[in-house]
Order: C-alpha cells, then structure tokens, then sequence
C-alpha cells in the first residue's frame, strides 16, 4: 500500500455506497456510547452505532462528515464498514427545521417507557442535526 | 371508395398507438437501467448485514431471538402486496395479486392486507376484499425511508403477538426474461442463514471486540435485516415492473406493425378491385357504342 498508515472504508445504506475508499486515515465513529476513533491496525471490533457525525479523514488531509443514524460499525483486517440505514451530508440538513422539531418534541407528553425513548431518540437527532447544520454553515467541520 | 377511405383512416390511427407504444417501450427501458441500477445497489448492504448476523451468532453462541420465535395461539397473518400505480405493463399486477389472493384464500385465519400501489388497491376494491392499509405514494424509485415505516409495524406487531407471521406477495426479478410472482415470509425470521454457519467456522473466525454485548446487537440487527428485505422487495418489484411495461410494450408494437401491414394490404386490393371496375365500365361502354 501506498501509505503506510492508510485503510480502507466504505459507508453503506440501503440505497447506495455513500464512500469507498481505501486511503483513510482516521474514521471517527459515533457509537452508541460515545465517539470511537479507528485507524490502521485497530482490533476487530463491532459496534452499534448512535445518532451523531461519521468524521471520515483522508491520508491527503481532506475530511469528509455524515450524518448517522444509527446502524453498525465493523473494523477487521484493516477494514471498516459502517452500514447505516441513513447517512446524510450535512449540507442537506437544515438548522432551523430541526430546531422546531427539537421544540415539538419537548413539548410532547412522556406516557410511557417507550415514548420516553422515542422522545430522547427524537431530541438528540434534533440536536445533532442541528449542530451540524450549523457547522456546515459555518464552514467549521468536525 | 368510402371502405377505402376507412382503411386510410384506421391505418393511420394504428400508425399512431405504434408510435406510442414504441415511446413507453423506450421510456421503459431506460426506466429498467435505472430501477435495475437501484437493485443493484442495495446488494453491498444486504450481504454485509448478513455477514454480520452470522458473525453475531458465533458469538453470542447460536440465536434465540423473539423474531425468529413461531407464535402460538395466533392464526393472524399480515401481507404486504406490492403492485404499480400505473397499467400498461402486461400481467405484472394480476400475476402479483392472484398470489396474494391464492394466500388470502388458503389461510383459516385473518390476513390483515397491507396494499402498495393504485392498481392492487382498485382491484381489491372492485372485488370487495378488506384491506388493512394502503400505501399509493411510493413510486418507481422506492426510498429507503418510505418502506422503513412498514417493515417497523410489522416488526412491533410480530412481537406484540398480534400476527403470526408477516409475508410480501410480489415480483421477485431474477433477470430480464424471468420474473415470477412470489411470496416471501418475512416474520419469523427464517433462521436457515444464520443456523448453518453458526455450527460450521467460517473462514475468517475473527474475535470481535462486541459493544454492546452479541445478544442486544442481535437486537438492533435482526430488525434491521427485515427492513433490508422487505426494502429489496419493494427494489425488486420496480425492476420488474419496468421489465413487465417494456415486454408488454415490445408486444404492443409489434402488434400495430402487423396491423399496419394487414392494412395496407386491405387497402390495395381495395384500391385494385376499384381500378378493375372503372376498366371494366370503360370497357363495357365502348363495346356499347362500337
């Protein structure tokens, strides 16, 4: 391999291949507890993911960001692949739709265990989005 | 000649479907490169799913999950039949819903309908069969997110027990010359995949680091594989429904030409029986006179 430091990553939905590429530095992965750092020569791991940004950097600098919702991260033989049943470019999120998702939800009756759930599930999609959006537009990423 | 005349007409009339059907047939066809494109594309994630289903299950030690459980006591059944919003394709819809209906049918039980698409919902309609829901706005290009919402009923009825098992009546394309009418079990999840591997050691047996634990992954990815098929599904439905338009468009064209050719060969022989009257008049009155 050309990079000595480089592997490789492809983003999967449903739809389509978002990313395939094979000169990935770093891939910083919103899992469902917390935000995972992978690079070369990380142990095989499989995670569930969150809600948050899938922070992909190239071996040239360039970074890249999606949008996760959920799904699952793999990581062997120097290969990661995220299947996710959604991962937007944050530049197709909008700031202020999400704001006043963020503002019905909180006003929602919590009934029961399961609403309740939906609604943390619900307000930190908002609020992630909305940060994002908000970094995109900004111009700071990451 | 007012027969001739007609036959002009009629020509021109069938010259003109021709060049309609001749239209949809191109328009299908292009349509089937896209949709087919489509299909393709949810491959990658599908046998990567699967993958991990079967590394899970090594894992955590064989699978015993509620969506792989048979119900007892409950001879409720949910089907979801996936038909097209527009005709003109051949015997695509019919061949779709008398499978859903030969299902319908052969159950003792409820089957609770769930119909994609205008066609299947006036043909249920007509016949006066009950639908559970119906679904009109899912077009040629299926989106994850449309179809999300459907498998994820199907899944918190499986589990409440209301159902006992969730099948998909549609056209399963195998390629363009062959697609047949299927229908194919949903819930419980067939455990055929997941059973045989996790017996044989795959080539890569590979020690995952899991978070969270094998058994609560299980939890989000074997919900996550129904959506992913029934989603194929709905992909697989389109190809065939393109395929079936532009077969049946092929069919439509090439009936017109024959038409047009009868036609015109109609046309001639009257064109010459007038001549040969006229000659005859001609001849008949100059016998007269000499």
């Amino acid at each position: 391999m050309a990079n000595p430091k480089a592997f490789s990553v492809s983003v999967v939905t449903p739809e389509e291949a978002v990313i395939e590429r094979d000169d990935a530095s770093m891939v910083i992965v919103p899992a469902h507890d917390g935000e995972i750092g992978v690079m070369r020569g990380h142990a095989p791991i499989l995670l569930r993911l969150g809600i948050g940004a899938l922070r992909v950097e190239l071996a040239d600098g360039k970074k890249q960001t999606y949008y996760v919702d959920g799904g699952f991260a793999q990581m062997v033989d120097n290969r990661l692949t995220v299947l996710t049943e959604q991962a937007k470019d944050p530049a197709e999120l909008d700031a202020a739709a999400a704001k006043e998702a963020w503002e019905q939800i909180r006003n929602e009756p919590i009934a029961d265990e399961r609403a309740a759930r939906r609604r943390h599930d619900a307000m930190q999609r908002a609020q992630v989005q909305r940060r994002m959006a908000r970094a995109q537009s900004s111009g700071s990423i990451g | 000649m007012a027969n001739r005349r007609d036959l002009v007409k009629r020509r021109k009339a069938v010259r003109n479907i021709r060049k309609i059907t001749r239209t949809m047939q191109m328009i299908a066809t292009a349509r089937f490169q896209a949709a087919l494109n489509r299909a393709v594309a949810t491959k990658p994630y599908s046998e990567k799913l699967a993958e991990l289903v079967k590394d899970l299950a090594r894992g955590a030690g064989g699978i015993d999950h509620p969506l792989m459980r048979t119900v007892e006591g409950v001879d409720r059944k949910a089907l979801v039949v996936l038909t097209s919003n527009r005709g003109f394709c051949g015997g695509f819809n019919a061949n779709v819903l008398r499978a859903a209906a030969g299902l319908i049918d052969g159950h003792e039980g409820d089957v609770d309908v769930h119909m994609v698409g205008k066609k299947g919902v006036n043909y249920f309609n007509y016949n006066k069969r009950e639908m559970a829901a119906e679904t009109t706005d899912i077009e040629e290009k299926p989106r994850f997110d449309q179809v999300e919402p459907i498998a994820n009923e199907l899944i918190d009825r499986f589990i409440q027990g209301e159902i006992a098992s969730a099948h998909v009546a549609f056209m399963r394309f195998h390629s363009a010359g062959r697609q047949t009418a299927e229908i194919l079990q949903l819930l419980p999840l067939t455990a055929t995949a997941a059973d045989s591997d996790a017996s044989t050691p795959a080539s890569t047996s590979v020690e995952y680091e899991f978070s969270p634990a094998p058994e609560a992954l299980l939890d989000d990815l074997l919900p996550a594989s129904v959506r992913t098929q029934l989603f194929q599904c709905f992909t697989d439905s389109a190809v065939s429904e393109q395929v079936a338009r532009m077969v049946a468009m092929k069919a439509a064209t090439d009936a017109a030409g024959d038409m047009i050719k009868t036609l015109t060969r109609q046309y001639n022989r009257a064109r010459q029986t007038s001549i040969t009257m006229e000659l005859l008049d001609i001849i008949g009155g100059a016998t007269a006179l000499a």
